[in-house]
């Protein structure tokens, strides 16, 4: 299969063309897609809190942003200008430092995840071996941050909060990791690109969700309580709490959680759809379409097209299913909390293990469907 | 060992039921998406107050004859009604009127004991201030004429629902000349007049 466009390789070329070190090449590539990436990854933010506002709105027939810029996109913007310029108050009986350090151990490991979510063959950060093994050891930091933040604010509801947050972390990262690990048995690898890789052979029918079901409902689930997305957001429960372990927080430091709750969200849906909808893959393979329109796969303008044409895709996909996580939210009512651990101990974690089990023996069986 | 297999059966089935009930539930959220949207969007447009609206009360100055009905009949005894006793005519004569309407709770006592019927309700309802005392409005600011939604060109007024013809749940786009569903308060006069007239001849 043609490796695709690969802006790397030509930059690092051009600059050592120029008579720059190779080494020097290197390190002036590198920081262009951490950057883009960041800045990406937040304007997909503001893009979720604008889709948030307005498909809530719909579903309760109401219009929602309006006036604030075209179609009210303006408001998410205006949001967070809003929270930036907020003044900063830690409370006087609050441990400063941890205070500090909660939201900071929330979001960053957030925006590291993005390194591993690739847009096309050579169109990822950082190809690594163990990428999905990454991502599921950074999400588990997060419960820490949260149990941090929550015990540092010296308020009772927050210390519940953030206890509160993390059991709910904790329960849901098992089925995740679980029903991962399906795929990853399937695709025998960790790496993301290999895992849409192994997808991309026939077009839509090759894509994970025909031959994981079970894991890509126990995967969404799982990542929507992983998000604190309704109906799983417990430890915030807009209506009927203050805000769990986000009460005594304002200004850069809220908007720090709430950029780290949107990114997540962003990053889960990214996720799901590398690893259950064939990533960057067009449901009908762009190699197929070239061959029969006669277009060489090597073409320069093609290659550009299919890197174009992936990005927009994992996109699509993704923010599909931010819509269908925005439509469960006004659907769904919210869990209890003993509902909640039940659902992810007695009925998530057997059905993935078994999933998992059933994979196995799928593969052992039916080497060829299931990746021998 | 079968009755393992018939919790589990069970298990299975409760599933299946619980993930159909969710999926009906999103096709209801989802069927609400292309609906038009019910919100009015003030102060762009604004409903038109149906005629026994309760809003600002209207006051005649030169009707009042200073009785005092409506201050006694007023839960809080609000309005304030000063005036003297002109010696030679034998008569009261009103200095000045007010009601706070702060503290007006809108009950509409008052304009229905009113002898001289020099209250009345009016349409409005936007006293928003920045002060609470400027609310209290004296004889002067009670005497003014209501502001009208169907006469401000800024303002797209919309029929309330009870106000739409039959069947019509939408009032965005409804031609001005559209009945209203039922009768009319003059068709009605009307009707009871004519069975009013027949009842005497018989």
């Amino acid at each position: 299969m043609n490796p695709g466009i690969d802006l790397q390789r030509s930059f690092i070329e051009a600059l050592m063309d120029l008579g720059i070190p190779s080494g020097a090449a290197k390190t002036l590539w590198m920081p262009l897609p951490m950057g883009l990436m960041i800045v990406a990854a937040t304007v997909g933010v503001l893009g979720s809190v604008w889709l948030e506002r307005k498909i809530s709105a719909a579903a309760q027939q109401r219009i929602g942003p309006e006036f604030i810029g075209p179609l009210g996109t303006l408001a998410p913007v205006a949001d967070g200008l809003k929270l930036l310029l907020k003044e900063d108050i830690i409370p006087l009986k609050a441990d400063p430092l941890l205070f500090t350090l909660g939201p900071v151990i929330v979001a960053i490991p957030v925006f590291l995840s993005y390194m591993i979510i690739p847009f096309g063959q050579n169109m990822i950060i950082s190809d690594l071996g163990t990428a999905i093994f990454l991502w599921i050891a950074l999400s588990s930091i997060q419960p820490i941050g949260l149990l941090m933040s929550g015990y540092a604010s010296n308020n009772k509801y927050s210390l519940l909060g953030g206890l509160r947050a993390a059991a709910q972390s904790i329960s849901y990262e098992i089925p995740l990791a679980l029903a991962v690990l399906a795929v990853v048995m399937m695709s025998n690898s960790l790496s993301t690109i290999d895992i849409v890789e192994q997808q991309s052979s026939y077009g839509i029918l090759g894509w994970n969700i025909w031959r994981q079901p079970v894991g890509f409902a126990i995967f969404w689930i799982a990542a929507l309580a992983e998000c604190e997305r309704l109906p799983f957001d417990l430890p915030e429960a807009e209506e009927e709490l203050v805000a769990g372990y986000q009460t005594e927080y304002t200004g850069m430091k809220f908007a720090l959680y709430y950029l780290a709750s949107y990114v997540n969200l962003v990053l889960a849906s990214l996720l799901v759809s590398v690893l259950y909808l064939g990533g960057w893959n067009f449901p009908i393979p762009v190699e197929w379409i070239a061959g029969w329109i006669g277009v060489s796969e090597t073409t320069p303008w093609l290659q550009v097209l299919t890197a174009m044409l992936g990005i927009t895709i994992t996109i699509l996909k993704a923010y599909l299913l931010l819509f269908t996580a925005l439509l469960l939210r006004w659907t769904v009512p919210r869990v209890r909390i003993d509902q909640l651990l039940n659902l992810g101990w007695k009925f998530l974690l057997p059905i993935a293990l078994v999933n998992l089990l059933l994979t196995a023996a799928l593969k052992l069986a039916f080497p060829v469907a299931f990746g021998g | 060992m079968f009755k393992f297999l018939n919790q589990v059966a069970d298990y299975a089935k409760e599933t299946v039921q619980a993930a159909k009930y969710i999926g009906q539930g999103l096709s209801v959220t989802f069927d609400h998406m292309r609906r038009r949207p019910v919100t009015v969007q003030y102060p762009y447009e604004k409903l038109i107050p149906s005629e026994r609206f309760r809003g600002r009360i209207h006051f005649e100055f030169d009707k009042c004859i200073a009785c005092e009905v409506c201050v006694r009949v007023c839960p809080i005894n609000l309005p304030v009604v000063d005036w003297e006793m002109n010696k030679a005519a034998k008569k009261k004569k009103l200095l000045h009127y007010s009601i706070d309407f702060g503290v007006c709770i809108f009950c509409g006592n008052c304009v229905e004991y009113c002898p001289t019927n020099c209250l009345s309700m009016t349409e409005e309802y936007e006293l928003a201030a920045y002060d609470r005392h400027e609310l209290n409005y004296d004889n002067v600011a009670l005497g003014r004429l209501p502001y009208k939604v169907t006469d401000d060109p800024m303002v797209t007024p919309l029929r309330e629902l009870a106000y739409l013809p039959k069947g019509v749940t939408e009032p965005h786009d409804l031609p001005s000349t559209a009945r209203r569903s039922g009768l009319r308060p003059e068709e009605i006069l009307e009707q009871m007049e004519k069975q009013g007239s027949k009842d005497n001849s018989d």
